[in-house]
């Protein structure tokens, strides 16, 4: 499932080649939150969590906020359905996991392997990990991202086979 | 005949050559408690040697918040002493610096400002003024060596240095300067930090002003006065749409390998389709220019992210990098050595490969030839361990 979403996300790399100029933070007019506070904001109100793991100067961290999340469709239901969570993948800004642990950002990004970004990590209520989709998505995946959740899909089928019957 | 003759080409050829690991010890070991420890710092320089001493410096939460800790092993000795504490409050990232004759200096971040003290006293200089973190310490002489970290000036932080002198009186700040007058636009951090042979003073670190994490470098040929910051990594910036700033990069390490030669290492996402990978540039003018970057690891790691990289080096010219990778299916720690022209195929550390996860590597090369390596182990429980091994080189 990870390869098939990955090979998408390189073809569309490699035809649009390195880039510069903006620069990538959470997109705007969402309700994104520190991975600690999502974990007990998720705890608390039974939501999934959407973890978006960025990069400072992320090219298609910056194509997909513009491209995907600028969607009204989105930004109504993810906030609705998620507890929504943006981790910068480089930087030394401290969190507390559930353990007690204190860790950067980037070590965050080292144990969930983000080893792309963007990375989207979708989560149970409780911080375990449903599925990771790396790169560009379009508003039409994560629209097939939220039903595979919050239908509870994830339980019975791999993301490969839910796209496939859908 | 022909038989006869590969088996003496086999028997001149020399056995393999690298490095041979003492056995791994634990150090500062938590019975019946779950404890996570860490070694991230600036330029990842938890471990020194002074006279045969080793210490290392670490955090953790043994005591239920994070503190910091150092803990020596005496010449030959099999064990470490019990940690002691540095700082007196919730304490992140420490580094120490061997100062000659079995003397350390450490610094750590407490309370949002960085400190620093000889490993022998408990007497503690900040050095910052305003909110700080990333400290790291770098040797002159016997009695002077530089702190540098990141200070809030404006919005944003930025780099500062401090001359420092150890005598027998404890530790006092000689100056303190920012590395450039003017105020960060976006955020520095994580800065490296090398003293060549000439008592010039080179800077790598972090830096966010082109909108994307970047290696910058700067060389103070009086240690006072520095340079306009220049790019470490060689590559162009590429613009072809209007997306994003650049490429990624993150936590330098730089170490002093000749009189006049620095060795810098990175973490580097030009490759952007498999995470990062461990990059090195060389100076050969004592920090004032860098070259040509080379990966560092071998084309069996190029499909996985590498992390925690970092590099010792001794003055006789000899590198070696280190880090984690889990391209053996869990994470274990891989060496390379420079050999001249290219970084060397990777070499599994033994006794940090195999089953379970080991990690998060600091290294020192001391003139001796021995190589000392601490890394973190992950307890079957979750926790960690904290453990440490030194290996000599084997022809």
């Amino acid at each position: 499932m990870i390869d098939f979403l990955n090979l998408r996300t390189l073809l569309a790399a490699l035809l649009l080649g390195a880039a510069a100029g903006a620069w990538a933070d959470p997109p705007p007019d969402y309700p994104f939150v520190s991975y600690d506070k999502g974990l007990k904001l998720a705890q608390e109100t039974g939501k999934p969590i959407f973890l978006y793991f960025g990069r400072y100067g992320c090219a298609w961290c910056d194509h997909t906020n513009k491209q995907s999340f600028s969607s009204a469709e989105l930004k109504k239901i993810y906030p609705e359905h998620f507890v929504l969570v943006y981790v910068d993948a480089e930087s030394g800004k401290r969190l507390r996991l559930p353990s007690g642990e204190r860790i950067t950002e980037a070590e965050l990004g080292a144990r969930f392997k983000a080893f792309a970004t963007p990375l989207f990590v979708y989560l149970t209520p409780e911080g375990k990990e449903i599925f990771k989709a790396p790169g560009f998505k379009t508003v039409q995946d994560f629209k097939d991202f939220d039903r595979y959740v919050i239908e509870g899909h994830y339980k019975t089928q791999t993301l490969l086979e839910f796209l496939a019957r859908k | 005949m022909k038989h006869c003759a590969a088996i003496l080409m086999l028997l001149a050829m020399p056995a393999f050559a690298g490095w041979e690991f003492s056995p791994a010890i634990e150090v500062g070991a938590v019975k019946d408690r779950q404890v996570f420890h860490h070694l991230e710092s600036a330029n990842r320089k938890g471990l020194a040697e002074s006279a045969g001493r080793i210490a290392l410096a670490w955090e953790d939460d043994r005591n239920g918040e994070p503190r910091c800790w150092l803990a020596l092993r005496e010449d030959k000795a099999r064990a470490f002493s019990a940690p002691l504490a540095l700082g007196k409050d919730e304490c992140y990232e420490p580094v120490v610096q061997g100062m000659g004759k079995g003397r350390f200096v450490a610094a750590w971040e407490e309370n949002g400002a960085v400190w620093a003290r000889p490993a022998d006293s408990e007497a503690a200089i900040r050095l910052s003024r305003q909110e700080a973190a990333h400290v790291t310490l770098a040797r002159a002489d016997a009695r002077t060596l530089y702190a540098a970290w990141a200070e809030l000036a404006g919005k944003y932080k930025r780099i500062m240095l401090a001359r420092l002198t150890l005598d027998a009186g404890g530790l006092k700040v000689g100056y303190s300067v920012a590395l450039e007058d003017a105020l960060p636009v976006d955020e520095q951090a994580y800065p490296a930090l090398a003293v060549s042979a000439d008592g010039s003073v080179t800077v790598v670190w972090e830096d966010r002003r082109k909108k994307h994490t970047m290696m910058l470098a700067a060389h103070g040929a009086d240690g006072r006065k520095f340079t306009a910051p220049y790019p470490l990594i060689d590559l162009p910036q590429v613009r072809t749409i209007d997306l994003g700033a650049g490429m990624g990069s993150m936590r330098p390490a730089l170490a002093a390998c000749g009189p006049a030669c620095l060795v810098a290492v990175w973490l580097d996402k030009r490759d952007f389709l498999s995470g990062y990978d461990v990059f090195a540039a060389f100076s050969n003018d004592g920090g004032r220019t860098f070259g040509k970057n080379h990966k560092v690891q071998d084309s069996f790691g190029d499909n996985i992210a590498q992390w925690h990289a970092a590099v010792a080096a001794a003055q006789n010219g000899r590198v070696v990098a280190v880090w984690d990778d889990e391209r053996d299916g869990t994470a274990d720690l891989w060496l390379s050595d420079w050999n001249g022209s290219a970084f060397a195929d990777d070499a599994a550390v033994a006794g940090a490969s195999g089953p379970g996860v080991q990690s998060d590597p600091v290294i020192q090369l001391d003139a001796a030839g021995t190589l000392h390596l601490a890394w973190l182990e992950r307890t079957e429980a979750g926790g960690t361990r904290l453990k440490y091994a030194s290996a000599l080189w084997k022809d």
